[in-house]
């Protein structure tokens, strides 16, 4: 059996059913901010994880091609309850501020404090540019199709340069015991990690420099097209998972 | 929070200040605060005894602060899970056709916050003590399943947000009449979902018996735990159920200043 869902025309409560729905508007919103947190921040932690602790993982060739096709997910997911069913454009933004402030709390309380790793070998990642214009993009064409091209091709290739200003610092070159390297990697080697030997870090792999500096740029390209169809995919995991059905038994 | 039909009119004649849907408002807050303490609390002992007892398994002191730690919150696990599902289960309404549609609007609401609380505990589990899990063992040898943090997070954290999320499910089905004739499968798969993420610990430390000192945090290893948490998407479903049944509720109340 399923719920129907009421398409009478809207009219707004007033009196005590104003305040009634209000209130369960602000038990939603309490729920959702953990609920988004907790679920996608462990969903982003075992997938993009060790790109998006470190500063001496965040590469040109896996860093922007993992972040946002994994980062996609459940924003589109979420987007396709919160846009069908209530006309929220903001399924995206909500889903990536709550990863936002769930790595954040993570990185400063449990890696500096507890284990005092420097903030800055611990920066996450951020994708709200990318959030922002796929909402939007949601919210002008209200089309899954024009959204999951122009939408999760922007939110792939705003990643790099909206991150760039954080990791750019971390990237000049020093000369560090006769070798070149960068900040990044002198962290690395400093701040000794059970995952940093070189068959574990997954960065720049292939044969030397095969097209120097247009690495990123193409892993931008690589992960957008991946990224319009990774959201038409968890566009329509998130509705089938929003079902109103009851069953007769389990 | 359980509350049966029979009792409503000691409901309406109660002098509170806290509006009559949200009478559970206060149980609610001192959940929140009470979970609060605990998990803080934990941090703090993880502070306190992790580098000083916690990196070796072999040495007495990991016994005397991990292991027991480790039997103290079992324990405690056990004794909670048989009494708040014991009482949320005895306390059933047996009255649900004959259910007011006020009562019914703040048992909703009462549903929302054991959700919310539930969530609370996922935010925990999910996200701070799951990447404190990376942290702690970037920096200490992984010479047993139950380590500083994996005390915490495996053995504590997921069977709290597991119970929480029963007493949800069991909330809705002992009170709540359409929950009570069919079983609601977004609620069911928010629920039981992520309580395979704790089935995911088998296949995790199975994993790492292969490695002792590696971690690689987005290593297949650890996808079963990735699979478990797409579930709690199901809230979404459980939403426009909440939504629509008290849109139908709201409709037939009659208005009010």
């Amino acid at each position: 059996m399923s719920v129907n869902i009421s398409n009478r025309s809207f009219r707004p409560y007033t009196g005590e059913k104003a305040r009634i729905t209000r209130a369960y508007d602000y038990l939603i919103l309490v729920l959702a901010l953990f609920l988004f947190i907790g679920a996608f921040h462990l969903h982003f932690a075992l997938t993009v994880g060790d790109w998006d602790f470190w500063v001496d993982w965040k590469d040109r060739q896996w860093w922007p091609l993992v972040t946002p096709l994994m980062g996609i997910t459940f924003p589109a997911a979420v987007q396709a309850v919160m846009w069908e069913k209530f006309r929220l454009p903001m399924g995206a933004t909500l889903c990536v501020t709550a990863l936002l402030i769930g790595t954040w709390i993570a990185r400063i309380f449990a890696y500096h404090y507890w284990n005092y790793f420097p903030i800055n070998m611990v920066l996450p990642a951020t994708m709200l540019p990318g959030a922002l214009v796929l909402d939007a993009i949601l919210m002008l064409s209200n089309s899954l199709t024009i959204t999951a091209i122009f939408g999760g091709a922007a939110f792939a290739l705003l990643f790099y340069p909206s991150n760039w200003p954080i990791i750019g610092m971390f990237h000049v070159p020093v000369e560090y015991g006769n070798a070149q390297l960068s900040i990044a990697d002198l962290f690395g080697f400093e701040y000794i990690r059970t995952g940093m030997p070189e068959y574990l870090r997954i960065i720049e792999r292939g044969t030397l420099r095969t097209y120097g500096q247009y690495a990123t740029p193409l892993s931008a390209f690589c992960s957008a097209l991946l990224c319009t169809l990774m959201y038409t995919l968890w566009w329509h995991i998130g509705k089938w998972f929003a079902t109103v059905r009851y069953l007769n038994k389990i | 929070m359980a509350t049966t039909s029979e009792q409503l009119p000691a409901f309406s004649e109660t002098q509170s200040k806290i509006p009559w849907y949200v009478q559970d408002l206060p149980l609610y807050l001192k959940g929140f605060g009470i979970l609060t303490v605990i998990y803080i609390g934990l941090r703090l002992y993880q502070g306190a005894f992790a580098i000083s007892s916690g990196l070796d398994s072999s040495e007495p002191a990991f016994e005397e602060y991990w292991m027991r730690l480790f039997y103290i919150e079992l324990s405690v696990l056990a004794i909670f899970v048989s009494g708040v599902w014991g009482y949320l289960w005895i306390s059933r309404d047996r009255h649900l056709d004959t259910l007011d549609p006020k009562e019914e609007i703040r048992r909703y609401f009462t549903l929302t916050m054991w959700i919310s609380i539930y969530t609370f505990a996922v935010y925990w589990a999910g996200s701070y003590f799951a990447e404190q899990d990376n942290s702690w063992h970037q920096v200490a040898i992984r010479d047993t399943p139950f380590t500083a943090n994996h005390i915490i997070e495996f053995y504590f954290n997921f069977p709290l947000y597991v119970i929480l999320g029963g007493c949800a499910w069991l909330y809705a089905r002992t009170r709540l009449p359409l929950y009570a004739k069919g079983v609601s499968l977004p609620l069911t798969l928010a629920v039981f979902g992520p309580f395979m993420i704790l089935v995911s610990v088998g296949f995790n430390e199975w994993g790492h018996t292969f490695w002792f000192r590696e971690e690689f945090f987005a290593a297949p290893i650890h996808w079963g735990f990735v699979i478990g948490v797409w579930f709690a998407l199901g809230v979404g479903g459980i939403l426009l159920q909440g939504v629509t049944r008290l849109t139908e509720l709201l409709d037939g109340l009659e208005e009010a200043p």
